[in-house]
């Protein structure tokens, strides 16, 4: 139950129109995944297209982390198949899946005892070999691209503890980056940051976004970050998708509501729809 | 410098970390060697270098024949501990996990037990007790992965009581051996329970270097996967990390390790809880240079408890394992609740 949906309105596009013709370079079909015998997500039917930019929203326990963590191989689903580039993700490898998809999980340790350059260059680990002994040349220019496309290469020496909620994220969309993946999977990358640091990690996605073709997949709570970034929005409800549509269908027929139970006020004049939570009763 | 080093990335470590790195080495190898020389000279019986080179004298027969091997043992011994705790501790991310308090050790001595009173005293080969305790190790690590790779995860605390309650398990089937046990056996266990570096020969030291160096070989083969699960399995399982191959891996390492060493020297406890939490200040938290610093650590540490043990109290020969096992506790306690460090 994938709804073919029109190009987005202010969709851009690095290869065609991604939105409505990339091929496809993940494919779910029929995807359960179940823990001690309760369905937790599916049975669900996706594709991500080369190239674009995949919201995932939905309630808490909609099953956007367990969604994304089936997309980045970290889980194997219960019953249905995930294609890449064709192949049955699991014939693929870890290392070979972990070069095609970079995942930046939400929860993390609380100490990780690294600075930002020894995080990102660990990023690198499905590209060595297997008897290398140090980090090769490529590496370490990957590690620089990584860490320049985010923009944080005066943090490089920084202990990662030392660094603030948002700098600590972008450290770890750097590392992510430096897998040199064609996918990047973010789970709530905004979630925990305050306004200015989640206007910068918003920012950032979108940079990146317009700096490669490369195919960003998102899950979020914050749906005017959505709104902003998105080709399409996956409205995931109690383990099943609701809708997979652009964004302006996505606020026309009034999703929000819909998915979260509360009232949200719609405000146009940008690009981008702009939705507001009412307080109150 | 703190964080020198870390990931093995000679292209992050910067050239001030490196020469640091450098001298903790150096500093880590003279403090090794001092050690070892000391307790080679001291002890109940004083000896001198010089008179211990004429062949058959007193003294050469006390430095070659007691001292040296005894010496070894404890650096190897001690060494294998420290890396086998620091691996636990990376793979189970948690600052109390090392061999003992999760009760692998208790494992290795109920399997190595067995064969001692079932084998009819130690008549059997050191081979034999070797194995039953590599598969007692194999049995308790088994349960304690399982536990840790289970779909809901298991809370670091849930994970060192499980292996309390499996230590607990193992010390009550010891118990019911040595009943079963002659006079003979039951003393001899309750001296080996304590954990000590007396009474050994050479072929004991090469049993015991033959699966050191093995165990460490694989442990350091898993450098960068251990580098990369310091920022927790999930981000590990993205890069690619297989996480299963990993905990296999180590845990087959480390009972192997602790299997041999049980065998020889009962259950010591601490030595990979201490060591590798004092060196990772010192060296980062990166395998490949925290490892060998382990070793070598390790073996400086427990040859040092055990010259304190043999010579403090006068005139008694004080189990290794009671002295590391005081030092031991306290450091537990202060980890547990000085840093709040169960929780990492």
């Amino acid at each position: 139950m994938t709804p073919r949906t029109p190009m987005t309105s202010g969709a851009r596009s690095t290869s065609g129109s991604p939105a409505t013709s990339g091929a496809s370079v993940a494919e779910l079909t029929a995807v359960e995944w179940s823990a001690a015998g309760a369905r937790v997500l599916g049975p669900i039917d996706l594709r991500v297209r080369a190239g674009e930019c995949l919201m995932v929203v939905g309630p808490n326990g909609a099953g956007k982390t367990t969604l994304l963590r089936l997309l980045a191989g970290v889980l194997d689903p219960s019953r249905g198949s995930v294609l890449w580039g064709g192949r049955e993700m699991r014939q693929l490898g870890r290392r070979a899946l972990a070069r095609r998809i970079a995942y930046v999980p939400q929860v993390r340790p609380a100490r990780v005892p690294l600075t930002v350059g020894e995080l990102v260059l660990q990023g690198r680990y499905p590209h060595f070999r297997r008897f290398q002994v140090g980090p090769a040349a490529e590496d370490l220019a990957a590690v620089e691209r990584a860490l320049d496309r985010v923009g944080i290469g005066r943090l490089r020496d920084r202990p990662l503890d030392e660094l603030s909620g948002g700098e600590r994220q972008a450290a770890w969309i750097a590392a992510a980056l430096a897998q040199e993946a064609e996918i990047l999977v973010l789970d709530e990358p905004t979630t925990h940051l305050d306004p200015r640091h989640q206007r910068e990690v918003v920012n950032l996605v979108g940079r990146l976004r317009h700096d490669s073709s490369g195919t960003v997949v998102a899950a979020t709570h914050d749906l005017n970050f959505a709104y902003h970034l998105a080709d399409r929005i996956v409205a995931l409800a109690d383990g099943r998708i609701l809708a997979c549509e652009g964004p302006e269908e996505f606020v026309s027929r009034g999703r929000a509501t819909e998915l979260f139970g509360a009232p949200f006020e719609v405000v146009r004049g940008g690009a981008r729809p702009v939705t507001v939570l009412e307080l109150g009763s | 410098m703190r964080h020198g080093g870390a990931a093995g990335g000679a292209g992050f470590v910067g050239r001030t970390a490196a020469r640091s790195l450098v001298g903790a080495f150096v500093a880590l190898v003279a403090v090794t060697l001092v050690v070892a020389v000391v307790a080679l000279l001291v002890g109940e019986e004083s000896v001198s270098l010089s008179d211990s080179l004429v062949e058959g004298s007193r003294d050469a027969v006390i430095l070659w024949r007691l001292r040296l091997p005894r010496v070894l043992l404890g650096l190897l011994a001690g060494g294998a501990l420290a890396v086998s705790g620091l691996s636990f501790q990376t793979v189970f991310r948690n600052p109390l996990a090392e061999p003992y308090t999760l009760g692998v050790a208790s494992g290795a001595a109920l399997g190595a037990s067995f064969v001692i009173v079932l084998g009819g005293g130690f008549a059997v080969g050191l081979p034999w007790i070797s194995l039953a305790a590599f598969a007692g190790a194999l049995a308790i690590g088994g349960v304690i992965v399982g536990l840790s790779a289970s779909r809901r995860g298991v809370r670091s605390e849930t994970l060192l009581l499980a292996g309390i309650a499996l230590s607990i398990t193992c010390s009550a089937m010891i118990l019911l051996l040595q009943s079963q046990g002659t006079m003979d056996q039951r003393s001899h266990i309750v001296q080996w329970m304590m954990g000590s570096l007396a009474v050994v020969g050479y072929r004991e030291v090469g049993w015991l270097a033959l699966w050191t160096a093995l165990g460490s070989a694989v442990l350091v083969g898993h450098r960068w996967e251990l580098d990369v699960l310091l920022t927790g399995e999930e981000v590990a399982a993205g890069r690619g990390v297989d996480l299963r191959r990993v905990r296999v891996g180590v845990l087959a390492a480390v009972s192997a390790m602790v299997g041999a060493l049980v065998a020889v020297t009962g259950p010591i406890g601490f030595v990979g809880l201490i060591v590798p939490h004092i060196l990772r200040r010192l060296v980062g938290p990166g395998h490949l240079v925290l490892t060998p610093a382990c070793l070598l650590g390790g073996g400086a540490f427990l040859v040092f408890c055990d010259l304190v043990a043999r010579t403090l109290p006068r005139g008694m020969d004080l189990p290794v394992g009671v002295v590391t096992a005081l030092v031991g506790g306290v450091f537990f306690l202060w980890l547990l609740l000085g840093r709040g460090g169960a929780g990492r």
